[in-house]
């Protein structure tokens, strides 16, 4: 296939999958679950904080999709690259627009290993995938959670400790969780765009790989509005789901979403890759079991479908390649 | 941030308004059964608790409009708040409907019950005026309300044993059966008031133990 084509067809894949991205974006339900602002509010500020972060901070964009984690000599094996990065890709759409549907925040990094090691083990048996990084990989799935709710459930206990002995009545309350609001706004803020910077590399990456003469900027700029499309369109299912998942207050918010943006940062620096819906789940748990809020029903789903991502993503990778391999 | 503010003032002062309403009713409950059991039924004081209940239920929308006004979702304090007024719009409306029934109650007081009659009314414009104080105390001093709610609860102790040793008098009465059954009907209402004051503490009390623990 000529390669404007295939720059055109990468291009509205890449905005696929920026959508499925963005539709399973959780990051803003703290503010839905503290009701802090109302969901038309949440959605336009996504929107432009999924824009602005893909425009200013995506520029460093070089990831290339499964880099450490495939082990195919593609020339060797007469393997069309093309064709695998895009099947990985679309798998990772697809499953990311499916529970974004069903309102089941995922992790788009375990979909997409999910999609790596599918194709992987179809084209090169068990020698085709690193099991080695996907065993490092794995320790930290397996401590994101864990991480996100001791840390949470310790801030909740400190916080209440000082809750308990400083406030003194409704008014009190208000003005306390009124200055709650603005930080985890602010927070929040920070993260989406941050957040938004990092992810469109997830969908740009492929699309950089195949042409120079693609214009970075206006390619960023799509990607940004694929997350905002996503983000409007189905977020608010994935929002509302997690929001609703236990009782949230504007300080119960902060003691969720600052463990989550700490971690994640120290994450980012040191190139763990983290969840960050694992850590957001297992953080709304430390602050159930803390203050003793009823979990709302959905909990077990969601733990099913982490467990559920890595085969189903696999499977329908395998699936697809053929399909694409024949047109690409 | 403007508006915000306005809409909250706008609220406290509904609702200050509405606390100050349900005290002109209660009191002029009071007045109406003092001279209720004297036989001297001020039928004036029966219509004030009618018009405090619709000044109440007027004032009761007008803070629901403001809330409804940018069809948020209620944020918790507000939705705790709305529901202490909607439960002391219901104390109202109980007097309401008591005072309607004295309205058209068409007998002389029992002269025998009258000390126990007396009791139970007093210690439910007590609570009244308790349940009022708790709800402004409950703004700024957790401790001060949570100690009112069991002030609450003692008169609601009180009004108890003063209908039970009024019922066990009326039942013995041998007289026409419509005026002991209309009297006991009478003081069932009356302590229907006082019991739904004690649920309405017992519900302020759950918030100011959820609170400082959450």
């Amino acid at each position: 296939m000529a390669l404007e084509y295939i720059v055109i067809i990468f291009l509205i894949i890449s905005i696929i999958i920026s959508f499925g991205i963005g539709a399973n974006d959780e990051t803003m339900a703290p503010l839905y679950g503290s009701r802090i602002l109302n969901m038309k509010q949440i959605l336009i500020l996504a929107a432009i904080f999924a824009i602005a972060g893909a425009f200013l901070l995506g520029e460093g964009v070089s990831k290339s999709v499964g880099d450490k984690i495939l082990l195919l000599d593609y020339e060797a094996a007469g393997i069309n690259q093309n064709a695998v990065v895009m099947t990985i890709l679309i798998s990772t759409a697809i499953v990311l627009i499916l529970s974004s549907a069903f309102g089941l925040p995922i992790s788009s990094t375990h979909a997409t290993i999910g999609g790596i090691m599918g194709i992987g083990i179809l084209l090169g048996g068990e020698n085709g995938v690193n099991w080695g990084t996907i065993l490092e990989m794995s320790m930290w799935w397996l401590a994101s959670p864990v991480i996100g709710f001791t840390v949470t459930y310790a801030v909740v206990k400190v916080l209440n400790k000082h809750k308990l002995k400083t406030l003194k009545g409704f008014q009190d309350f208000q003005r306390s969780e009124n200055k709650y609001s603005y930080i985890i706004l602010i927070i929040i803020c920070i993260t989406a765009f941050s957040r938004a910077g990092n992810d469109c590399s997830n969908a740009v990456g492929i699309v950089v790989g195949v042409g120079d003469e693609i214009n970075l900027t206006l390619l960023l700029l799509m990607t940004g509005f694929g997350l905002a499309a996503g983000v409007m369109v189905l977020g608010r299912i994935v929002i509302k789901s997690l929001g609703k998942m236990t009782e949230l207050r504007p300080s119960t918010a902060f003691a969720v979403q600052l463990p989550t943006a700490a971690v994640m940062l120290i994450g980012t620096i040191q190139k763990i890759p983290l969840s960050g819906s694992h850590l957001l789940v297992a953080s709304l748990v430390g602050l159930s079991k803390a203050s003793n809020t009823p979990m709302k029903k959905g909990l077990w789903k969601i733990i099913a479908i982490w467990l559920l991502t890595f085969p189903i993503a696999a499977i329908l990778s395998i699936i697809l390649y053929f399909p694409i391999n024949l047109l690409i | 941030m403007k508006l915000l503010k306005d809409k909250k003032n706008e609220l406290d002062e509904i609702n200050k308004e509405f606390l100050a309403e349900t005290l002109s009713g209660s009191a002029s409950l009071h007045e109406a059964l003092s001279t209720f059991v004297n036989d001297k039924l001020k039928k004036e004081s029966l219509d004030a608790v009618i018009k405090v209940e619709k000044k109440c239920d007027a004032l009761k929308d007008k803070y629901v409009q403001v809330l409804y006004r940018d069809k948020r979702a209620l944020p918790f304090l507000i939705e705790d708040r709305y529901n202490i007024l909607m439960m002391i719009d219901t104390v109202n409306d109980k007097m309401e409907f008591f005072s309607r029934f004295l309205g058209v109650y068409p007998f002389k007081f029992y002269n025998e019950i009258k000390g126990e009659f007396t009791d139970l009314y007093g210690a439910c414009s007590k609570a009244i005026e308790e349940l009022v104080d708790c709800s402004i105390l409950i703004e700024t001093d957790f401790d001060g309300a949570y100690k009112k709610t069991f002030e609450i609860e003692e008169r609601k102790r009180e009004a108890r044993t003063a209908k039970f040793n009024l019922l066990g008098k009326l039942y013995k009465m041998k007289d026409d059966p419509t005026k002991v059954y209309l009297t006991s009907k009478l003081v069932t209402y009356m302590y229907d008031i006082i019991s739904w004051v004690e649920e309405t503490s017992d519900y302020l009390r759950g918030l100011i133990i959820k609170y400082p623990s959450k």
